[in-house]
């Protein structure tokens, strides 16, 4: 793809849509943070490649909730049960505001969760946000570190 | 122990052969005064007994030489043939031979008349090993003999054609009363407790009345009672007569005294006579009527004019008449019982068919009918709903409860199959119905499910206050009797006032079976119905799920594409090269309809869970409450000055704090929002249960609770929109006309108010200002 550059730090993204996968990938672009975008588009896929990607373990993981088949409530359970992946930072990333699904979602170990805003300025400037956090701010398990 | 007094207050007939005559007996001892062996026949008769083998007299009444002409003492051992001759002999030999006379007296032949002493019906029976015969004039006057065989059958004939019980009673009476030519004739009916009632009569016209009079048990003593479940009948033809005592008193062969249970001629107990001449009696005759080996009732005979002797034919077909009596009595009542019966079941049954239909238990005391017109009881209460329903007369509230309790732990009701309790002396099982003894001395209660106490019960009153107790209390007092104190109506009247206190009438079987298949009934009604709210409980279920699971939809496969069609829009407007103005203003109105249309889905999902959800109540600070809602209405203010005024503390209250804070968010920004003044002034306030609550315009049913209250001075809504302001996304303004909304707003705060059993409404003045009003009415736990 046109815009991955060379670099260690993966992105994995579980999202169905194309239209709000394009937005996360211009807000990576606009970021200017450098990783590399993995995509799935059902919870079942990106289980799958976390697994492929167990060796350089991806630095986050970027979760649609209501997606094909296995959603992102289940990915998220599993990775959480996975002690190979349960270090990996998910941040949910969905259209549902229902304080069931943000319950949920914590309960199952989710790391952060944000709804998306309908607005196509608003939403482009949280994912820049997010990146910057995720990968500018926060201090990420080391890629390989085992778990404790 | 002193061995005198435990030797006096033995009775004398326990040490040697007992005569009333001599010994009598008083009131203290007379339920073991030895009735069947009384040592004398009444004197208008006389006695032999004879030893069956050679019928050789052993015994012989003293007055032997009037009627018989010769003295007891020279009959004694001697052969029957010296009274009764060589034929009489003969014929009683050979009847004796061949006829069933044990315990059965029967007529032997006549002995002729001779000198002033009449013709004399000679009847025989054997008991204990000994033959007693007994004699008795024939009472023939030489006129026609009325045929006795067409007389009772056409009193059988007759009898057959009662409808009830008491008819059939009455056409008893009064047939005895021809039959016999006595003064007065009584049904008198045994209750379950003994007492007994005159449940027929048929009376000379001059006498007073005894219909519908009750007298205590005591008045037929216990051994007076076990003679008739033995013998047929009892004649006293002379109150006054002499007793004739049995020469010796005991059998030589074997030492005992004479068992003269079978013997139409045995001596009446004095107390028995005393009894009878104190209601003026001259004469008596009573029959048994009997129903098994139970006695039912008695036949009794008064005559008043001087002695009345009934002669051994006439008795006999009475005798027969009482057995037939007895037999068709018992269908009269079965008869009916199984009326009321019938009665109660329809009644009942329209009681729960009344119930279903009303959808609720309480119909049973305050609809038509109610219990009271099945059973017969002067009131009955429900326990139904956590509270009881009553109708006619029954304790109180707070003395229900108390009975209700017990009644709850008694051990009748641990029985499944049929827990029923029943009682005619509620306060001998529960000390405290004493004090409610006037309307609940009879008790039958069931309970109507195990879980949550609900039970239905019946009360009767104390029979004092329904049944009318024979004895005049100014008819002359106890008479002493020649051996001490006897017992007389009145004296038996006063102590059986005593037993009789805190007594109902008793509960009849048929009642008791009414009672439980009504719970029957009515527990099938109560199964039926939570079957059927289980039923919509799980259509609800389903239909909430669905509605979840549509909210769930709405929320997000709905609102993604809106996402993606404002990115599209937003795109199509920054990256074309050119745009003109019209195409730029409907991508604009593009993107504007897809927020809008989000912020509708937002309004309409967090509606849904409004409804739904769990309030989570607590004694929550309605001050804090509104400051914070304040606090978020806050960015408002900025537009212009505000004012929010609270004019006096508000109180605490059991809520929901979250949706109370709601509630006050949506009521400050419409407040602020639909305002066009220049000083914006909002005030939050309540008005007490004890101020003023009937305005016009007030809903009913909210007297009792603080109405609470936000004021502005805005633009104000025309009365005729006070409906439609509360209904979903109707807004009455355009739809960017002060600063737009989703019009959801009050429709939430209805659905808030809704949850925590309130009201809302509203005062409004176009120019001036709109007021709302709710209430708040969280009950415990809810």
């Amino acid at each position: 793809m046109p815009w991955t550059q060379q670099t260690s730090v993966t992105l994995v993204i579980v999202e169905d849509s194309d239209e709000d996968f394009d937005t996360v990938c211009e807000a990576v672009k606009r970021s200017g943070v450098a990783v590399e975008v993995q995509r799935a588009t059902t919870g079942g896929g990106g289980l799958t490649l976390l697994g492929e990607l167990a060796a350089d373990r991806p630095a986050l993981v970027l979760m649609d909730l209501n997606t094909p088949g296995t959603d992102g409530r289940e990915a998220l359970v599993a990775i959480k049960a996975n002690p190979a992946l349960k270090a990996i930072p998910v941040v949910v990333f969905s259209t549902s505001a229902n304080p069931r699904d943000v319950g949920f979602c914590y309960a199952a170990g989710a790391n952060a969760y944000h709804v998306k805003p309908v607005r196509y300025p608003d939403h482009l400037q949280l994912v820049i946000d997010l990146v910057g956090y995720w990968f500018g701010r926060v201090v990420l398990p080391a890629v390989g570190a085992t778990n404790p | 122990m002193n061995p005198i007094s435990s030797d006096l207050s033995q009775p004398l007939w326990d040490s040697q052969p007992y005569s009333i005559k001599r010994h009598g007996v008083s009131i203290t001892n007379c339920d073991s005064e030895p009735v069947q062996t009384p040592g004398c026949v009444q004197a208008h008769g006389a006695m032999l007994v004879l030893r069956p083998a050679d019928l050789t007299v052993l015994q012989a009444s003293e007055n032997t030489d009037r009627l018989l002409g010769h003295p007891a003492g020279t009959l004694l051992n001697n052969s029957v043939r010296a009274a009764i001759g060589s034929d009489g002999e003969a014929s009683l030999k050979a009847f004796l031979a061949t006829e069933p006379t044990d315990r059965n007296p029967l007529y032997v032949f006549t002995l002729p008349a001779w000198g002033d002493v009449p013709p004399l019906d000679v009847t025989a029976h054997t008991i204990d090993g000994v033959v007693v015969v007994e004699f008795e004039a024939t009472g023939r006057t030489g006129a026609a003999e009325p045929d006795y065989y067409a007389l009772v059958k056409k009193t059988v004939a007759r009898l057959q054609t009662a409808r009830t019980l008491r008819e059939f009673c009455e056409l008893t009476a009064e047939e005895f009363r021809t039959l016999t030519g006595l003064d007065r004739v009584m049904i008198y009916k045994f209750h379950a407790d003994g007492h007994g009632e005159v449940f027929a009569e048929s009376k000379r016209a001059d006498l007073d009345p005894w219909l519908g009079l009750h007298y205590p048990a005591e008045d037929i003593p216990k051994p007076a009672r076990e003679v008739f479940k033995q013998v047929w009948v009892r004649p006293t033809p002379d109150v006054a007569g002499d007793l004739a005592e049995l020469v010796p008193l005991a059998n030589p062969d074997t030492g005992r005294p004479l068992t003269m249970t079978y013997c139409a001629l045995r001596g009446a107990s004095v107390m028995y006579t005393e009894y009878l001449k104190n209601m003026t009696v001259t004469a008596g005759l009573t029959l048994a009527i009997r129903r098994g080996d139970e006695l039912w009732g008695l036949i009794a005979g008064h005559h008043y004019a001087g002695p009345k002797f009934v002669p051994y034919q006439v008795r006999a077909a009475c005798e027969f008449l009482a057995q037939v009596v007895s037999l068709q009595q018992q269908a009269a009542e079965d008869r009916e019982h199984l009326v009321y019966r019938l009665k109660i079941d329809g009644t009942h049954q329209r009681l729960v068919a009344q119930a279903a239909q009303e959808g609720g238990l309480a119909t049973m005391t305050d609809g038509q009918p109610t219990l009271l017109d099945g059973m017969a009881a002067d009131g009955a209460a429900l326990f139904h709903l956590d509270r009881w329903w009553r109708v006619g007369n029954t304790p109180s509230d707070p003395e229900l409860d108390g009975l209700g309790e017990w009644l709850n732990n008694c051990p009748e009701f641990a029985s499944s199959a049929r827990p029923l309790y029943a009682t005619d002396s509620l306060a001998r099982d529960y000390p405290p119905a004493a004090a409610f003894a006037d309307v609940a001395s009879g008790l039958l209660a069931t309970p109507l499910s195990r879980t949550n106490r609900n039970l239905m019960l019946w009360f009767r009153p104390e029979t004092t206050q329904t049944v009318n107790w024979g004895g005049n209390p100014h008819d002359k007092p106890t008479v002493p009797g020649p051996n001490g104190p006897r017992l007389s109506p009145r004296q038996s009247f006063a102590l059986f006032q005593e037993s009789v206190r805190g007594r109902s009438l008793p509960w009849l079987t048929v009642e008791l079976d009414a009672a439980a298949r009504l719970r029957m009934l009515v527990m099938e009604l109560v199964v039926s119905r939570a079957e059927r709210l289980a039923d919509l409980n799980a259509d609800l279920t389903r239909s909430n799920e669905e509605l979840d699971a549509f909210a769930y939809v709405a929320s997000h496969d709905l609102k993604e594409p809106l996402r993606g069609i404002y990115k599209y829009a937003h795109q199509l407007l920054e990256d074309a090269a050119v745009v003109d103005e019209q195409n730029r203003k409907k991508l604009e109105g593009l993107m504007r309809l897809t927020v809008r249309m989000d912020s509708l889905l937002d309004s309409l999902l967090y509606f849904s869970r409004v409804g739904r959800e769990t309030l989570l109540t607590e004694v929550t600070d309605l001050n804090e409450v509104v400051a914070e809602a304040v606090e978020m209405v806050d960015a408002r203010r900025t537009e212009g000055p505000t004012e929010i005024v609270i004019p006096r503390p508000l109180p605490n209250i059991r809520c929901d704090r979250v949706r109370c804070r709601e509630i006050f968010v949506n009521l400050l920004s419409n407040a602020l929002k639909y305002n066009d003044k220049p000083q914006k002034r909002v005030e939050v306030g309540f008005i007490a249960p004890s101020e003023d609550h009937r305005r016009p315009g007030f809903p009913e049913g909210v007297s009792g609770l603080p109405i609470y209250y936000v004021k502005d001075n805005g633009i104000g809504i025309p009365a005729r929109h006070f409906e439609q302001v509360f209904k979903m996304f109707k807004r009455l303004h355009g739809r960017d006309d002060f600063g737009g909304g989703t019009g959801a707003g009050l429709t939430i705060v209805q659905k808030l108010v809704e949850r925590h059993h309130g009201r809302v409404w509203l005062e409004s003045t176009p120019g001036t200002g709109t007021t709302f009003y709710f209430t708040l009415s969280c009950r415990e736990g809810a």
